[in-house]
């Protein structure tokens, strides 16, 4: 493995990593300092390296460094971290203060690149320092997007609550290590049938304890229940542009991070374990949904919003990936879908919320937003469209993602342990999407049917706009032509599966794991089979 | 055919669906900041560079042999499941897609460019022209859609696109309320027929398993469905009789055709392009595509011929009697579409095809004339307000001359001869029918001349204030262009010329109207056993009769004016119903809307009452678990983090020791 290969592998995150650095350096060199180009060297660096992650991101046949290994679900959430990082740099272009936009902006780079880590991450240590280089910088992120105590609030909230919940995850790791007798990933299932790591065996307290904790760690970036407490009070808190942003980022690799877990089991746990999901999958959708209704303010609101995007999406996760089938029957791909899409459509009503002032603050409630329409055809427009997708409906891709995530937990095989409890879990899902309409339509309702206060104002320069847009045209592109991105998600999924069961070389070697060995096991269905054949 | 004229046709086929919305994206998105007064331009690149597109596409096919000038082109799968599409966007490129795609782009060409100068007053565009000339573009593409679709579902999609462009351009004028009400009238009635035509294609689905055009029509050929057993009885003619609802709808036809004549509210290019010549012939496209299913029932082919007859007497008798020209026209419209329907339940499908592309010319052409002369009238088009105008619009008067003369039938003139063709076909499946034909042309000949010598002869008088002036010369050009086709088009489908229209035609209908109509002594056959000189004849009455219809109407209207009033007095009854429409919209409204209405403020009152009650309940409960939810939501730190190591706690205890 030469020391070029290794560089050209990761590129993306080199030019981040370095990136981040100059644009720290950028910020307070000069004099005065050239804060004015940060925006611009930091969306340079993004592109570059979405350039990179494009051109030579291919998966790896194993280990790039130890603890390090390239699968094609890097590759993919690679570049959707990336192109969303790109949106989130648009959007908060003018954020904060010139004389702090250096540090801003390299919060942002590092953050991005937390998620990249994540996302090649083969090891729980490295794991859990890619999930915190993911968050540590969005606490600071929070505290300088704006000059006031709310935001000192939230960030000091979501700093603590943050910390708590890496103890958490760090806690419950140190479990998985004592069951499995290592910390690399995709050699947990060695573990399964070759040593105490067993469900059936001693280890199964252990390995459920420290499973569950780390569930709950991960649930705290993905803001599931009952840790999504912080979620309202920090989103109102921050800065709108960097509220977009800790939608999204977090999510990603939180999501990405159980995407590992998971795999790390074969998708394989155990009934207990999967109907912890299930409720907390059920909870998570209805509480998010149910609190949003009350909401006037429009950032508290897309918080619950976002506290049920992550039930929906635990809904596929739970339904696991089917080889080759494509998200409209895999949930690990539909997953990957949507979050994607998720991204921009939650990061467009953000930006629709930076581009405008009223009364010398920035809009936040449904109030301020009444009467844009008028004075803002075009921005209303936008508005319009990402809260349709978010409701999920046509013509925006926020409808195929919900298709996609329905569809899989409807279309689960009989074989599925949890075949009929995911039917049930589906239909709560469409329930509460049609809860969810009626607060997102108070939204639309705002801005195109009230004007009676109708004192918003177009403030945001050109880069917020141009996020706006770009934020809003994939998702009517991706309606129109699904095609690409699904076949990305697909396959990234493939990977999910080869990367841990097809080319680990133990598997290869020893039998064939699973419910031979282990009864209590979750029988694997046919389509695991397939997968588990080496 | 090659790969290499696939390439083409799909190259060409994606350039007629592309070019007119990017028309209609860039004309919506800076019409009203950017290009103002210049957005005809971008909407006439679109709707040109498809009519381009379409030329070239039907010139690429001529290359190919005649017998295999049908392709689908798969462009792209939108959704897919494993490896099963789910619904696949392809066109479907064949000599019947190729007529319309001429007829609707071209026709459209010629709208787009006359809007330029109708559209505006005095060189100062009206309100909302970007918006309308947006809108125009998105007809086209919303047709060439419906027309290209390789599928039921597409087809369905072009079909609700077109109602929707349809509603928003009658609606154009949003503020006048008789506005706003036809394009509510003309969208609701139409979603009577569409909720037919939505049926129809659920129970093909059910029926068949698919959706798309060859795979549907092959398995109704062979009598079997998807799995292999026989189609069950009657099946097949209650699909063809669900998409017959929606064709009714769409084309105006009875009982549905109550709106077309209120969608003349809207702009008259609007009524030019959308409601004579193009989109109202969707229902017959549509028809002959699905060929096969119904020559396959019989019944439906019997159905849909008698409605074509019956509306086509039917909207003839009421255009006797109206005075608002433009109406005139929607009536005559419906009574033609009507021939059209009349010509495929008699199994004579190329002859619709042909009297659709016929009629498009002279319609449109009479239509364009008449918003030349509302243009000049100050917005006024009823007959009573003014006449004599030949001296004052002398091009204008030329060219509705000429488009009257062949929507009348006039020999030698393109409406002539398809629609001699029509009635000849009908006289010789169902003679009654046929006759009704012949009736109507006579009616249609007489009342096209009852407007032409009301509006262009006798003394010149305009409504005050008006200022009589004659079109600008981008209102002139389609003029002048669609008068020589509605004297030329006719040609492309005489025995003279080889009847190039019909056998270019004929691969399409070969296995489908030409087959099963053989069967029923349809006229195809008899031409070759001397049925010629019988057409002979039938062309040398019709045109008879047509001329001697003008001539009364000449005497009606020019020479003896008086006796117009006397027929009105002798028969007050048949006058008074025929000049309220048989009373049609009045019956509606007694039996749907007033009902409806009534129904409706009962399940106000049950709605306001019990299911608010209901709603509110339930809606409750979320509510009060809202305020439940949200005394955790105190803004606590301490309580945060309470609640997260508890929650971890409750679910570890709970999985545990369960």
């Amino acid at each position: 493995m030469t020391i070029e290969h290794i560089a050209t592998a990761l590129a993306p995150e080199l030019i981040l990593l370095v990136g981040a650095c100059f644009v720290l350096m950028l910020g307070v060199t000069g004099s005065p300092p050239r804060g004015r180009w940060v925006s611009s060297a930091s969306f340079a660096t993004i592109v570059l390296a979405l350039i990179a992650a494009v051109r030579v991101g291919s998966p790896e046949a194993g280990e790039l460094l130890p603890g390090l290994w390239i699968t094609s679900l890097t590759i993919y959430t690679r570049w959707v971290a990336l192109s969303v990082g790109a949106l989130i740099v648009l959007v908060n272009w003018h954020q904060p203060v010139v004389s702090e936009r250096g540090e801003y902006m390299a919060m942002i780079l590092l953050s991005l690149l937390g998620v990249l880590l994540t996302a090649s991450a083969n090891d729980l240590v490295v794991l859990f320092l890619a999930i915190e280089l993911v968050s540590v910088p969005t606490y600071v992120l929070i505290a300088l997007s704006r000059d006031d105590t709310r935001s000192s609030e939230a960030a000091v909230k979501y700093f603590f609550l943050g910390a708590l919940s890496a103890a958490i995850l760090a806690y419950g790791m140190s479990f998985l290590y004592g069951a499995a007798g290592t910390t690399t990933i995709h050699t947990f299932t060695n573990g399964i049938v070759s040593s105490n790591f067993s469900f059936g065996g001693a280890g199964q307290a252990q390995a459920m304890i420290g499973t569950m904790l780390v569930f709950g760690g991960l649930a705290f970036k993905i803001a599931a229940v009952p840790f999504h407490v912080y979620a309202a009070d920090v989103y109102e808190g921050a800065a709108s542009p960097v509220t977009g942003m800790l939608g999204f980022v977090p999510k990603l690799a939180g999501f990405v991070a159980l995407c590992k877990l998971m795999s790390a089991f074969g998708w394989n746990i155990p009934p207990e374990l999967s109907w912890m999901i299930w409720i907390v999958a059920a909870v998570t959708m209805t509480v998010g949904n149910v609190l949003a209704l009350l909401q006037k303010n429009v950032k508290r609101m897309l918080a619950y919003s976002s506290i049920a995007h992550t039930g929906y999406m635990l809904v596929a996760l739970l339904v696991g990936p089917v080889a080759g089938e494509g998200p409209m029957r895999d949930g690990v791909a539909a997953m990957l879908f949507y979050m994607a899409v998720y991204g921009v459509m939650n990061l467009g009503v953000f930006a629709l919320l930076t581009a405008f002032r009223t009364g010398g603050r920035d809009v936040e409630t449904l109030d301020d937003l009444s009467g844009i329409a008028r004075r803002a055809p075009a921005g209303a427009l936008a508005l319009a469209i990402c809260v349709f997708s978010l409701m999920g409906f046509p013509p925006t891709a926020g409808f195929i993602g919900k298709l996609y995530i329905f569809s899989g937990a409807f279309s689960t095989s009989a074989a599925h342990p949890m075949h009929d409890a995911m039917i049930a879990l589906a239909i709560i899902g469409v329930i509460n999407s049609a809860i969810a309409a009626a607060y997102y339509l108070r939204i639309v309702a705002a801005v195109y049917m009230r004007t009676e206060k109708d004192e918003a104002i177009p403030t945001g320069g050109m880069p917020v706009r141009w996020g706006l847009a770009l934020c809003t045209i994939p998702l009517l592109v991706v309606f129109a032509w699904p095609a690409a991105l699904t076949r990305s998600a697909t396959d990234a999924v493939a990977v999910v599966q080869q990367s841990i069961f097809r080319n680990s070389e133990a598997v290869a070697t020893t039998d064939p794991p699973s419910s031979v060995h282990t009864p209590t096991l979750r029988a694997p269905t046919t389509d695991h089979d397939d997968a588990l054949e080496p | 055919m090659t790969p290499e004229t696939i390439e083409a046709l799909r190259t060409y086929g994606l350039a007629i669906l592309l070019a007119p919305l990017a028309g209609a994206i860039i004309a919506g998105a800076f019409g009203s900041k950017l290009l103002r007064d210049r957005t005809h331009w971008v909407s006439l690149l679109g709707v040109a560079g498809a009519f381009a597109a379409a030329v070239a596409l039907f010139v690429t096919m001529q290359s190919a042999p005649v017998d295999a000038r049908s392709v689908v082109i798969p462009i792209y799968d939108w959704i897919t499941s494993g490896t099963n599409s789910v619904f696949r966007f392809e066109l479907l490129i064949d000599p019947l897609t190729s007529v319309m795609l001429l007829t609707v782009t071209g026709i459209s060409t010629l709208v787009v460019i006359y809007s330029r100068d109708y559209m505006r007053h005095h060189g100062t565009p009206e309100k909302g022209y970007e918006r309308f000339f947006a809108y125009l573009a998105l007809f086209v593409f919303s047709m060439c859609v419906l027309v290209l679709g390789g599928n039921f579902i597409l087809l369905y999609v072009g079909w609700e696109l077109v109602g929707l462009c349809s509603y928003l351009l009658i609606g154009f004028y949003y503020g006048r309320p008789a506005a706003a009400a036809a394009a509510k009238k003309a969208f609701l009635v139409n979603r009577v027929g569409d909720f037919g035509f939505g049926l129809g294609i659920l129970l093909i689905y059910l029926t068949f398993g698919t959706l798309e055009y060859g795979a549907v029509f092959d398995l109704v050929r062979q009598g079997v469905t998807d799995s292999g057993a026989a189609i069950p009885d009657g099946r097949v003619t209650a699909i063809a009789l669900l998409l017959l609802c929606g064709a009714c709808g769409k084309s105006a036809q009875l009982p549905l055709h109550v709106w077309l004549p209120d969608a003349m509210e809207g702009p008259s290019p609007v009524s030019a392009l959308i409601h004579a010549a193009t989109m109202v012939t969707a229902g017959i496209y549509m028809i002959a595509r699905c060929g096969a299913i119904f020559t396959a029932s019989p019944v439906a082919m019997t159905v849909v011929a008698t409605i074509g007859a019956a509306t086509a007497l039917f909207a003839a008798t009421i255009a006797l009697v109206q005075t608002d020209m433009k109406r005139i026209l929607a009536y005559s419209t419906i009574s033609q579409l009507g021939y059209m329907f009349l010509a495929i339940g008699v199994y004579a499908a190329d002859s619709a095809m042909f009297h659709l592309f016929t009629h498009a010319f002279f319609k449109a052409l009479l239509f364009l004339g008449a918003g030349s002369i509302m243009h000049a009238m100050g917005g006024v088009i009823d007959v009573r307000y003014f006449g004599g105008l030949r001296k004052l619009l002398p091009y204008t008067f030329i060219t509705f001359l000429i488009g009257s003369l062949a929507l009348a039938g006039f020999p030698l003139l393109s409406g002539f001869f398809s629609k001699d063709e029509i009635i000849h076909h009908a006289l010789s499946v169902h003679p009654i029918l046929g006759v009704i034909g012949l009736i109507t042309a006579v009616l249609t000949a007489f009342y096209t001349f009852r407007m032409v010598f009301l509006a262009f002869f006798g003394p010149t008088r305009v409504p005050e204030g008006a200022v009589a002036h004659e079109a600008g010369r981008w209102m002139l050009l389609p003029l002048f262009v669609l008068s020589a086709g509605a004297i030329g088009a006719g040609y492309l489908g005489v025995e003279v010329t080889g009847k190039g229209f019909h056998h270019f035609l004929e691969p399409v209908f070969e296995h489908t109207f030409i087959a099963a109509g053989a069967l029923h002594g349809a006229g195809h056959a008899s031409v070759a056993h001397g049925g010629f000189w019988a057409e002979y004849w039938l062309m040398v009455l019709s045109g008879g009769l047509a001329i001697v219809s003008m001539i009364v109407a000449y005497v009606f209207y020019v020479r003896a004016p008086w006796i117009p009033g006397l027929v009105k007095a002798s028969a007050a009854g048949v006058h008074r119903t025929l000049w309220n429409k048989y009373f049609v919209d009045e019956a509606y409204s007694l039996v749907v809307v007033e009902p409806a209405r009534r129904i409706g403020k009962i399940c106000v009152a049950l709605d306001d009452y019990l299911i608010d009650g209901i709603v509110w309940f339930v809606t409750a409960v979320p509510r009060a678990l809202a305020y439940a939810l949200r005394t955790t939501q105190s803004g606590v730190l301490q309580g945060y983090g309470f609640s997260m190591v508890a929650g971890a706690a409750v679910i570890v205890v709970l999985v545990l020791w369960r």
